[in-house]
């Protein structure tokens, strides 16, 4: 299933190491996360890093930084053993993080969130010290950034350099830069990367986290690749690495358990997007994105989280104002109002259930009567508890739900995630539901409860419904969908056939660049 | 490894459980009270009387206690329908002297002919929930903090009350900063049992007509979910914004009309004093009785019932309003308490802070 680990490509020739991770495992409750990874990085060097959501990087990169400590394996910074106890001891030991989301005070000043910072070293040193210290950094870093406007009016990038020059500041030798081009535009992300170069010829030693090969050739030195907690392509050389292969470490490359019903007659037209595009403040969320997804079919839009998935459900929703065209059966959706188009047969399927779509401290009964409340279904005005209580004795029936002891009277908050999800396809996949939007409807599930869920979008399928399937994971796209589309920065690409292959999936998600 | 102390909601808490807890912490907080009164020099054989009979059990006590009751339900209901959209409304006062107003208003330049009583009742409420509105629409609009816009506006409220009663409102046969006396038909009606009238029957209907409203309604199926979760009800297409509109005005609706209910009932005029402490109140009762419309009548009884104990102690034994004040917060204190324990429990976890 794993591709054995390459050779190792030995660091610059001739550059001390920096850090060295032997077998750091990391288990959350059941799920290994991390399972013996290794990895090194050399003074000077950019080594990027990279993987899916849920590779394990982050985790790795919070034991580097003192956040979590890893169940086993072994640390060493500049030759020497170390055990990071906290956050602290990590930026004692010259470990410097640029989280994605920055960590600093809005109204302050560039130069005041550093002070700041610098109050947090041991021994509070003088203001006229920091400011020398400040001056040297900026000096040496040829960042130049305002440093005396409050950092909530700078732009992204430069609250960036502001972070940064924080890290540099505290001493750091070892920078992790958390997909740091994740919020910039390509000019400040080419910015970005020079400043990194810079940094590495200065002697610092960085890990480049990314999810884009562009960024890759262009400012890594070694590169490798983190999937499923394992460290499928270990170190190697950025020359010597193609772009198919690194697709390929990062989503694998067996061979799909099934391809679903390939030679099913598709119906009609169900869902036509054209033109869509999202923006909120200035961002462009989704971008002329197109899609179509006929009756009886499951379209899985794969991407890497954070693409603009949420905000292209949305859109269709009618939670979002958007431009472009969405037509259900013909029907173009533009200016209803949710309830009409839920009307219309649209339903949704959130990625977070208990942010989008259950009330928790909610009856689990009620939860599941809220459509039917809606509509008046369960009378015009007036709502029989009784009624609603009938309505969830059958639904917990029919789905299995357990915990709905008590009539369903308890909150929906107390059940399970895999029950809370029954809760939410009863609802939401009745006999009318015409399209539904399923946006990682297995996200946190365990096995059994994954199954179900994929059996009941099946069926809806089967009765006729068209199923728009969002999904992170590539496996659940893979095994389930009719045809395939790929996200990235919110524009939505595929194959001329509509079903691209792993590798083409791979290529798509990196966006082409 | 860090220790840490984390809050858990209870799972589902016992009925008899949260009675034993609620029984307990009710003593423990009356023997506390007992004790600084005592020590304040009531004697101790007057306690029983001052605390229980005068206010609860002789007929003329419990008139008293149930004619202050009656604004705090209103008051109290001004409160639960906008905090069960978690909406906080600070100006509760500001509402009910709009009510006041509106109702005088009516009353002094004889609007309604016969319908006069009924019209003050409605234009009460109306005054109400047009004070509210500009609070309702900043925060639903701009995100305008309510706290902030609802407590203000409570400030301009009262200074309209005094520019009216030192001005077009002020009795010119009077030295004090009053309306004039209403008319006869311009009074609720009283039932022959000291001050209480028929502002009780209006508030217990709105009491009735909210618990409906909340239980059986569409609507306030609808209200538990926007309050609960307001995403999870825009995607499933309730009018979320329309819902929170609604229970807000409903919210200064029944501030204006405890304001209506205050000149017509018990006052027969506007004065600077009245609805004084309603906002403290109001929350405070539908805190205690968690938003539901239910037991707020209940707990108005018990609030209105320190108020009527606090004053006689003052009158009769020199207690200063300190003390009073002391021991109302002491039961205050030990319900609130209560109320907290029986929803979450405190942990200490030994493990790694995420």
């Amino acid at each position: 299933m794993t591709k054995p680990v390459q050779t190792v490509a030995p660091a610059l020739p001739g550059a001390p190491s920096a850090l060295r991770i032997f077998g750091a495992s990391k288990r959350f409750g059941d799920h290994l996360v991390l399972d013996g990874v290794d990895f090194d990085l050399a003074a000077g060097e950019v080594h990027a890093l990279l993987g899916e959501n849920g590779a394990g990087k982050s985790t790795l990169m919070n034991i580097l930084s003192g956040i979590y400590t890893a169940d086993a394996g072994r640390i060493e910074i500049e030759g020497a053993a170390v055990s990071i106890a906290g956050p602290s001891a990590a930026v004692a030991l010259g470990i410097g993080m640029v989280h994605q989301h920055f960590k600093l005070v809005q109204p302050f000043t560039g130069r005041e969130n550093l002070h700041l910072a610098a109050a947090g070293l041991p021994l509070v040193p003088r203001r006229a010290v920091v400011e020398e210290q400040i001056a040297a950094v900026v000096k040496r870093s040829a960042l130049d950034v305002n440093l005396d406007v409050p950092v909530a009016r700078l732009s992204v990038a430069e609250q960036q350099r502001i972070e940064i020059l924080k890290a540099l500041l505290l001493g750091a030798r070892i920078l992790v830069l958390d997909e740091p081009t994740a919020v910039l535009t390509d000019a400040e992300a080419d910015r970005l990367l020079a400043l990194v170069r810079d940094l590495a010829a200065q002697g610092h030693a960085i890990i480049f986290i990314t999810h884009k090969l562009r960024e890759v050739l262009a400012a890594g030195d070694r590169v490798s690749v983190l999937r499923r907690g394992r460290m499928v392509l270990a170190s190697h050389a950025v020359e010597d690495v193609t772009r198919d292969d690194l697709s390929r470490a990062m989503i694998g490359d067996q061979e799909t358990t099934q391809r679903r019903r390939s030679g099913s007659t598709p119906g009609p037209v169900l869902l036509e997007v054209t033109g869509l595009g999202v923006r909120d403040g200035g961002a462009a969320y989704v971008s002329d994105a197109g899609l179509s997804l006929r009756a009886g079919e499951i379209h899985g839009l794969a991407g890497v989280g954070g693409n603009g998935q949420r905000e292209l459900a949305e859109a269709i929703l009618g939670l979002r104002a958007a431009t472009g065209q969405v037509a259900l059966e013909g029907r173009d959706l533009t200016g209803l109002s949710v309830a009409a188009r839920r009307r219309l047969g649209l339903r949704y399927v959130p990625a977070d259930r208990s942010a989008d779509a259950l009330a928790p401290n909610v009856s689990l009964a009620e939860n599941l009567a809220a459509t039917l409340v809606r509509t008046g279904a369960l009378g015009r005005r007036m709502v029989w508890p009784s009624r609603v209580r009938q309505h969830a004795a059958a639904m917990v029936q029919s789905y299995g739900i357990a915990g709905a002891t008590g009539g369903g009277r308890r909150p929906v908050r107390l059940l399970s995630g895999g029950n809370a999800q029954k809760v939410v396809l009863a609802r939401e996949l009745d006999r009318d539901a015409r399209l539904i939007i399923a946006h990682s409807p297995t996200r946190g599930l365990d096995v059994a409860a994954c199954a179900y869920v994929h059996e009941r979008l099946l069926e809806a399928v089967a009765r006729g419904a068209g199923v728009l399937l969002i999904s992170e994971d590539l496996e659940e796209v893979l095994a389930l969908s009719d045809r395939i589309s790929v996200i990235s920065r919110g524009r939505i690409a595929t194959t001329p056939d509509g079903r691209p292959d792993r590798a083409q999936i791979g290529e798509l998600m990196l966006g082409h660049a | 490894m860090l220790e840490t102390v984390t809050l858990e909601r209870r799972q589902g808490a016992g009925a008899v459980r949260a009675a034993l807890t609620y029984a307990g912490a009710l003593a423990l907080g009356l023997a506390l009270s007992l004790a600084v009164l005592v020590a304040a020099g009531v004697p101790t054989g007057a306690l029983f009387n001052e605390l229980v009979v005068q206010v609860f059990l002789s007929p003329a006590g419990l008139a008293r206690t149930v004619t202050m009751a009656t604004p705090m339900m209103l008051g109290a209901l001004a409160a639960a329908l906008c905090l069960r959209l978690k909406f906080w409304n600070i100006g509760i006062e500001g509402q009910l002297w709009l009510g006041a107003i509106c109702a005088t208003a009516v009353a002094l330049y004889d609007i309604g002919g016969p319908l006069r009583l009924p019209l003050m009742m409605v234009a009460a409420m109306a005054g109400g929930a047009l004070w509210i509105l500009p609070s309702a629409l900043l925060k639903m609009w701009l995100g305008v903090s309510e706290v902030i816009v609802t407590l203000l506006m409570s400030n301009i409220a009262f200074l309209l009350l005094q520019h009216l009663l030192f001005g077009p409102f002020r009795d010119p046969t009077f030295n004090f900063p009053t309306s004039p006396v209403f008319g006869e038909a311009e009074k609720l009606a009283r039932f022959g049992w000291g001050d209480v009238n028929g502002g009780l029957v209006l508030a217990l209907v709105a009491v009735a007509l909210a618990a409906l409203a909340l239980g059986r309604l569409r609507y306030g199926y609808a209200a538990r979910f926007v309050g609960d979760n307001p995403k999870a009800a825009l995607a499933l297409g309730f009018p979320a914004g329309r819902v929170l509109l609604l229970s807000i005005l409903a919210g200064g609706a029944m501030a204006g009309l405890a304001g209506g209910v205050i000149v017509a009932g018990t006052e027969y005029r506007l004065t600077q004093a009245v609805g004084l402490n309603m906002t403290f109140n109001g929350i405070v009762i539908a805190a205690l009785a968690r938003n539901a419309p239910g037991w707020i009548p209940l707990v108005a009884l018990f609030i209105a019932g320190l108020y009527v104990a606090g004053a006689s102690l003052k009158v009769f034994y020199g207690v200063s309003e300190g003390i009073v004040l002391i021991a109302q917060g002491i039961i205050l204190l030990v319900l609130v308490t209560a109320q907290f324990v029986t929803t979450y429990r405190v942990r200490l976890a030994r493990g790694v802070v995420a």
